[in-house]
Parts: structure tokens; C-alpha cells; sequence
């Protein structure tokens, strides 16, 4: 672009107003929602919602990285979806204890890489089970945050449902 | 002479409200009222030239105005409030930008404006405003940014997120953009 050119252009640029009134007055519209009450959401059950979404994204994340491995949808009995109540059952939790022995054992088989992808996802889950165990502390009756509690449950079953399943054909480092 | 732009807008005046700003900061609508009135129609016209539309500037600036109200108590002071403020408008508009592109798309052939003015017949340049608002959005942002409200090519990169030299090819696409549609003489 030539001098000329160029300056004309900066003189037109030059000359539009920075300020630009808007045609309607647009205070009442936002008066309104600064008045409006912010969502009542009690801090331990937000705190858990945010950590049931992080227990869902180490879910997915396992998910992901055993991808590809031909993992057959079988789904054992322990891992029937289950109410609250169910989770304190002596049997499920034995039966939960089982599998967790089975999938540490599988984890070592893992490579390095994997195995720090999935102790991550368990991490995150685990701490998101314990965030919404404290908030069922202090307000045990809530059905949101037993369904919270529970879910995190399933996640952390299925982590380890998912690793046992990968590692069960061949029992080889992969 | 975009420099001497940038020299003249670093030195604007609009004054800084602290005491309004600090009421504000502790719930007093009537203070947020205050800034509001001073600060509207410069985020305003900043949303309306970041979006080419009017209804889509409205919307980015009430949104604006309910973030920066209910982010006033983590505003550190650190920058002005303005420039604190506009940065809310900017990224009020990015964010909706994705939505609104097939909006814009729409909306662009019925400002009715041609691709180039007859440079034979010796009408005035066509209407500028029209004009930016037919750009292509990254030319757009960043001519709007730089050319009209300031910003360093620093700024305006860290505010669109981009690099800065993409921005300075930005905006001399822009400008070569401006200049054909607005018919000015080589």
C-alpha cells in the first residue's frame, strides 16, 4: 500500500468515534440481573459436583487409554449399577476388594506410561469419592449428593473392571 | 501514523473513577450505575465494531457489565478498570463469536455493500463502518483493536490469542481489505 493510500486510510480511521452511544439504554437489562440473587448452591455440594466432573473425566480418560485393546463388554456382576444402600453391602464390598487386588496385580503388567494415565484417573477419583463423602458428612440425607457418591463408586469399580479386562487375555506387558 | 493513533489514545483522558469504582466493587448498583454511564459507549462501540452487528454488540455489552460486576471484587487495580473492562467486552465477543458465524454470514450480504467502489465515478468512499463490518472477523478484530481503540500488537495478540506477528498480518490484510472496498487511489 502506497503513502497516500495508506494515509487516507489512517484519516478515515482517525475520524470514526471511539465512543458510540447504544441506541437503546440498556441499564435496565443489566440492572436486572445484577439484582438478581445468585443460585443458592451450598460450597460442599458444589464441591462434590465438581468433583464428581472430575471423577467422570478420569473415567473417560482410562476409557481412552485402553482403547483399542479389544476389551470385551463383559461386566461383572459387582459392577451392576447398585443403590446406595447396596454399596455397604458386605458382599458387594467383598466382592469390590477382589477385584481391586486383581486389578493392582494387572496395573504392574502395564507400561509405565499407562500405568501413570490410570494411577492419575484413580487419583482423581478417588479424591473426588472422598470430597463427596465428607459433603454426605454433613448433610447425609441428600439424594444428590448419595447419587454423587455412588456414581464415584461406580467410577472407581469400572477402573478397575476396564484395566482387569485389558489385561485378561494375554497376562503380557503391554 | 497508526503510532501517532496509538499516542493519542494512550493519553485519553476518561478519568478513573477509584471512589465509584470501589463502591461498586462493594455492591452499590447505584455506583455501578455510574460506571456504566461513563463506560458504555466506549465498550459498546467496541463490541458493535468486534461483532459488525448491532444485536450481537448489545447482548456482548449487558454481558460486560454483569461480568465485570460480578468480577469487581477480584479487580486488582492493577490496570485501569477500562482497559480491565474492555478486555471483559473482547473476550465477551470471542466467546460468542463461533455461535454468531453463521450469522455474520448471513447477515453480511444484506448490508448490501459491493466488493469495490467504481474509483471512475467519483462518489465518496463508501460508508467505513460498513465496511470493517464486511471483513473477515480476524482481520476485523484486530483492525478494531489496533487501528481504531489503540491497542499494541502485543495487547491485541494476547487479547485475541494469537501471535503477534499473525496479528500484524492481520492487519495488513485488513487495511489492503479496507482500502479496495473503500475505493481508495493506489
Amino acid at each position: 500500500m502506497n503513502d497516500r493510500r495508506q494515509d487516507s486510510l489512517d484519516r478515515l480511521l482517525a475520524n470514526l468515534p471511539r465512543d458510540i452511544v447504544p441506541p437503546g439504554d440498556l441499564w435496565p437489562a443489566v440492572a436486572a440481573r445484577l439484582t438478581r440473587k445468585p443460585r443458592y448452591a451450598p460450597p460442599m455440594a458444589l464441591a462434590a459436583a465438581i468433583a464428581m466432573v472430575a471423577a467422570g473425566l478420569a473415567s473417560f480418560v482410562t476409557w481412552a487409554v485402553l482403547q483399542g485393546r479389544s476389551v470385551p463388554p463383559v461386566v461383572q456382576a459387582a459392577a451392576v449399577s447398585r443403590s446406595f444402600d447396596d454399596l455397604r453391602d458386605p458382599k458387594y464390598v467383598l466382592a469390590r476388594d477382589s477385584i481391586e487386588k486383581t486389578f493392582r496385580e494387572r496395573l504392574a503388567l502395564l507400561e509405565p506410561a499407562t500405568r501413570a494415565k490410570i494411577e492419575s484417573s484413580l487419583a482423581i477419583i478417588q479424591k473426588a469419592h472422598d470430597d463427596i463423602r465428607k459433603a454426605l458428612a454433613s448433610d447425609p440425607q441428600s439424594p444428590v449428593l448419595q447419587q454423587l457418591w455412588e456414581s464415584t463408586w461406580h467410577d472407581e469399580f469400572d477402573l478397575y473392571d476396564r484395566v482387569v479386562q485389558a489385561t485378561q487375555p494375554t497376562m503380557t506387558r503391554i | 501514523m497508526i503510532q501517532a493513533l496509538q499516542r493519542v489514545l494512550t493519553m485519553d483522558s476518561s478519568s478513573e473513577p477509584s471512589d465509584t469504582i470501589a463502591a461498586a466493587a462493594a455492591g452499590d448498583t447505584a455506583a455501578f450505575e455510574r460506571l456504566y454511564r461513563q463506560f458504555s459507549p466506549r465498550v459498546y462501540g467496541l463490541c458493535l465494531r468486534l461483532t459488525g452487528q448491532r444485536e450481537a454488540a448489545e447482548d456482548c455489552t449487558q454481558e460486560s457489565f454483569v461480568a465485570a460486576w460480578r468480577g469487581l471484587g477480584r479487580f486488582e487495580r492493577r490496570s485501569r478498570f477500562s482497559t480491565w473492562l474492555h478486555k471483559i467486552a473482547v473476550n465477551c465477543v470471542l466467546s460468542r463469536r463461533k455461535g454468531l458465524r453463521a450469522e455474520y454470514e448471513v447477515a453480511e450480504p444484506a448490508l448490501g455493500l459491493p466488493d469495490r467502489a467504481d474509483p471512475g465515478t467519483g462518489a465518496p468512499p463508501l460508508d467505513v463502518e460498513r465496511a470493517i463490518a464486511k471483513l473477515p472477523d480476524g482481520a476485523r478484530h484486530v483492525l478494531v483493536l489496533v487501528g481504531i481503540y489503540g491497542y499494541s500488537h502485543a495487547q491485541a495478540a494476547g487479547t485475541l490469542g494469537i501471535a503477534e506477528g499473525t496479528c500484524k498480518a492481520q492487519l495488513h490484510r485488513a487495511r489492503q481489505l479496507l482500502a479496495a472496498t473503500l475505493g481508495l487511489e493506489e
